[in-house]
């Protein structure tokens, strides 16, 4: 067999579109702010996320549907997106708030309940602070369901819009004896006992109105996700049937994001990870690492337990496919079979919406070669930038420091060097990524790390103050005509283009 | 010739030369082992018999299920055997991408089971794939199961090793061809033929084809996908090249309209992997050479797979009365509208009133539509305008659909075809409700 190319570095360039791009090119207001307010520092651009809420809409647009598009706030818990969606048009989006926290938080950012949805498993105080608000409540069990109408009647609390979501949808007779299976979830009513959990919701019509019913399923499958959204409309019909007046299927998250730019690069990489986890070329990753795929005497066991960093259909194209693609049973169109039962659709995009909006800075504090292996250690850990810990693998951006260009010769092959990049904690397993990174030249003290699009799930996600080491600071950054404007997040108030006072 | 079960009809495929006006080569005869002709239809039929035959009547006795990882021919092979042994049959596969074997499937008795897809939000701490659990349910069932295990086991490649491969020395006169050329999916058969031509002539050449790997041919694995199965060993091979789809069906267009051989995609892709590998070698040659292909399966399953990357081969004629002639003209000129309006009174005092056809699917009209409306879904409706005017010039019509698209395109082309009362509700039905306009379900 042809052996890989081991002299070409494995680049996994990430996917750059402005102005996250342009921002990237401004090394020196990087380095200042990294200067001023230390590192890690998360750096956000609140007005990318309005605008990849209205890409969201477009689809909407094309399918002829009404319905919200709620951001899942506990992608990124800044203030800034938040309100920049406070300041864009309700008809663009609504926040999807999965804790008393986020929903204080969303409230006080500027969207008035009703566009804000409440997810997630809660407790009293957030089902209570909900109900008093108006803000409709997703329901995670019946359970749940019978404590929000005891608050309701308790603290004669005005009748509240709730959502049921449903889980374990099976294939309807008739619709091609495949057994589609799905991971189970922790969360939702399952079909089955949709009729009992209807009897629920009339017992308590006082209390609750149902508005629509929902699912969120952990799959990039668009299969499994056409099954359960057209047993979503049966399950409406259903509620019609019994004569509820539900309006809106819920089809939750998980539309994602393309990191990596490249296909080909995503695919050499995967392609070479498999040959080093055999044993036919060098370890790419720390200590061997296999990323979930293990050699069984020359055979490879196992699946890759990797985000696709690459996806050819990734946010709102996403959404488009998954609103195209027919429904297993009825044969039509999702989009068609929605919008022909007068549904509204409602989303909970948090990764997507929240796609080329920031980024995580570190600054290089050593440089160690350390038997055959380079070792570059950050001022930062692992829990400060979670791409690792979702299973994304891209490179970071290499912005120098003010000495300047390194000498030639300190790259590797083809003027890339591979590299280990360690955090500051002192744990043997504080590896901001298990991956051998490739970087255009050897990284020297004084250096920037950039990690680009790290807004969604990889900023305060996992962060934490372990050995008292400084949890990332951040700032809203607002491009100005030919410049850019930056306060800190909680300084962010969406009044003018550039974030300061209203002109 | 007569047999006792089909399972006799097994093997002694025949061997076919190429004509060498087809694939120009001019010092190399090329022959193709049609595995087509096997009884279950493709070279699995060897395989799935010899993993399954000892082990079917004691599966028999105990009442286990015959399970296999397979979205393809393996699958319809072992369905098949099942079926004959009275036994049920459970296919297991990451996605049936080919509808027609599915069908097939399904036709055949089988149970078919899709694992889930790639999860979104990843668990990091949850290393177990899949396979692994499919594995581990198999072990915990105790017997209820017969895992024929196609991808690890070593009687996939005996039945080659010990058929095919001898088939082709036989028919060959008794001599190895000097290439042999096979797409690798469990690697059984490249592997078992490979042994038994090796074990007659060490100087076989041996070639893998596999998948590009973002690309996808029924049964060949990818570069990747291949290092995943148990039965591949690298060192089987002198080279290991990959194919496309595209080739795969050029190849498979060649057997099919050149040398009468009704080849899937899957033969296509080892015909035209072979030719391009044994061109440049053909220019060097003096004296004659042979090699061998294998065609795999027949053309009929895979119709959509064709049409889906190559629709201009399954090509039609644009239909007469169709909304896809109408021109974007045409459809704004001739298109009348009603509003709800409009449309609430023509119902009430028309003289006749209009016919009210609904357009949406069967489900959205049976749980909400306008009183005394009749339902034709726009597909079946599309069929019926083909032949003629569905209605009496005399009866106005109204035409509904979700927002107002698609009827004010049937209402144009109904109003070309002759019709003078074809409206369309503006705004269709979601403009109705949100009106207030009465909706009602039987």
């Amino acid at each position: 067999m042809a052996l890989p190319d081991m002299a070409l570095p494995l680049y996994l360039r990430p996917r750059l579109e402005p102005p996250l791009s342009a921002l990237l090119d401004e090394a020196a207001l990087l380095h200042s702010l990294v200067d001023a307010l230390g590192s890690p520092l998360n750096v956000l651009l609140p007005e990318r996320i309005a605008e990849n809420a209205r890409r969201f809409r477009e689809v909407y647009r094309k399918h002829r549907l009404a319905g919200q598009v709620y951001f899942a706030h506990k992608a990124n818990g800044s203030d800034c997106l938040v309100r920049a969606l406070a300041a864009a048009d309700p008809s663009v989006a609504g926040v999807d708030v999965a804790s008393l926290g986020e929903l204080r938080h969303a409230l006080a950012s500027g969207l008035g309940p009703g566009r804000l949805l409440a997810t997630g498993p809660k407790d009293p105080e957030f089902l209570w602070l909900a109900a008093r608000t108006g803000t409709r409540v997703h329901l995670d069990s019946p359970g749940e369901l019978e404590q929000l109408a005891r608050l309701v009647r308790k603290y004669s609390l005005p009748r509240i819009d709730v959502l049921l979501r449903l889980s374990e949808f099976t294939p309807a007779a008739g619709s091609g004896g495949v057994r589609l299976l799905s991971r189970r979830s922790r969360f939702g009513t399952p079909l089955r006992e949709l009729e009992k959990a209807l009897d629920l919701v009339e017992r308590n019509e006082d209390a609750v109105e149902l508005t629509g019913v929902g699912y969120h399923l952990d799959t990039t499958g668009v299969e499994e996700k056409a099954l359960a959204l057209e047993s979503c409309v049966r399950a409406m019909d259903l509620c019609r049937a019994r004569g509820l007046n539900p309006r809106s299927v819920d089809i939750g998250g998980g539309f994602g994001i393309g990191y990596v730019e490249d296909a080909g690069e995503w695919e050499r990489w995967t392609t070479e990870l498999g040959q080093a986890v055999l044993g036919n070329r060098p370890a790419l990753t720390w200590r061997g690492h296999g990323y979930g795929l293990r050699n069984e005497g020359g055979t490879l066991r196992g699946a890759p337990a990797l985000y696709p960093a690459h996806r050819a259909s990734a946010g709102p194209a996403y959404l488009d496919e998954l609103l195209s693609h027919p429904g297993p049973s009825t044969g039509r169109p999702l989009g068609t079979l929605l919008l022909e039962h007068l549904h509204d659709l409602d989303c909970e995009p948090g990764r997507a919406l929240a796609d080329q909006c920031g980024l995580s800075l570190a600054r290089v504090l050593e440089v160690r070669h350390d038997s055959g292996d380079v070792l570059v250690r950050l001022a930062m850990n692992a829990g400060d930038v979670g791409l690792e810990e979702h299973g994304v693998l891209v490179d970071p951006v290499l912005l120098p420091g003010r000495s300047g260009r390194a000498p030639a010769e300190e790259g590797g092959p083809e003027g890339g060097a591979g590299v280990f990049l360690m955090g500051n904690l002192c744990l043997e397993a504080d590896l901001i990524t298990r991956r051998k990174v490739f970087l255009p030249r050897l990284p020297r003290p004084g250096d920037l790390l950039a990690f680009a699009n790290t807004a969604g799930y990889a900023m305060d996600f996992h962060a934490h103050r372990a050995q008292r080491q400084p949890v990332a600071r951040t700032v809203a950054v607002t491009r100005d005509g030919d410049s850019w404007k930056w306060c800190t997040d909680e300084r962010y108030w969406p009044i003018s283009p550039s974030g300061g006072p209203a002109s | 010739m007569r047999y006792d079960s089909i399972v006799e009809a097994i093997g002694n495929t025949p061997l076919v030369r190429i004509d060498p006006a087809v694939h120009g080569l001019r010092h190399i005869d090329l022959y193709a082992k049609l595995e087509m002709l096997n009884p279950f239809g493709s070279v699995k039929d060897r395989a799935a018999w010899n993993m399954a035959r000892d082990r079917l009547a004691a599966a028999a006795g105990r009442g286990a299920t015959v399970v296999e990882l397979s979205s393809g021919n393996t699958a319809k092979a072992l369905a098949l055997l099942a079926g004959l042994h009275g036994l049920p049959f459970k296919s297991v596969t990451n996605r049936m991408r080919v509808p027609e074997i599915k069908d097939l499937l399904l036709l055949l008795g089988a149970e078919i089971e899709e694992l889930p897809g790639r999860s979104e939000c990843l668990d990091p701490t949850d290393t177990e794939d899949p396979l692994t659990r499919f594995h581990q349910a198999l072990a915990d069932e105790g017997g209820a199961y017969l895992h024929t295990d196609q991808y690890f086991n070593p009687r996939n490649t005996e039945a080659h090793a010990t058929g095919t491969g001898p088939e082709i020395v036989k028919d060959l006169d008794g001599r190895a061809p000097d290439w042999f050329i096979a797409c690798v999916g469990t690697a059984g058969s490249s592997t078992g033929v490979a042994r038994a031509l090796r074990e007659h002539d060490p100087r076989v050449g041996v070639v893998g084809l596999v998948a590009d790997k973002s690309d996808f041919i029924p049964g060949i694995r990818t570069l990747d996908e291949v290092h995943q199965v148990g039965l591949f060993d690298p060192a089987t091979y002198d080279t290991v090249e990959p194919v496309t789809s595209d080739e795969a069906i050029d190849g498979m267009l060649t057997l099919i309209r050149r040398c009468g051989l009704l080849s899937g995609p899957t033969g296509g892709a080892a015909y035209h992997g072979a030719v391009r590998h044994l061109r440049p070698l053909d220019a060097r040659l003096t004296e004659r050479r042979t090699a061998v292909f294998i065609v795999c399966d027949r053309a009929e399953s895979y119709l959509s797979y064709v049409r889906q990357r190559r629709p201009e081969l399954l090509g039609r004629p644009p239909r007469k009365n169709s909304v896809e002639t109408l021109t974007g003209e045409e459809a704004a000129r001739l298109a009348k509208e009603a509003t709800v309006e409009e449309a609430r009174r023509l119902l009430s005092e028309g003289a006749p009133p209009p016919l009210v056809v609904d357009l949406r699917g069967p489900h959205a009209y049976a749980a909400l539509h306008i009183e005394g409306s009749l339902n034709i879904p726009d597909e079946l409706f599309a069929e019926l305008v083909r032949g003629g005017l569905p209605f009496a010039r005399s009866r106005p019509v109204l035409l509904a659909c979700p927002v107002g698209e698609r009827s004010a395109r049937y209402a144009a082309l109904l109003t070309r075809m002759g019709h003078p009362g074809v409206r369309s509700l503006a705004g269709g039905i979601v403009g109705w409700r949100d009106s207030g306009a009465p909706l009602v379900r039987d």
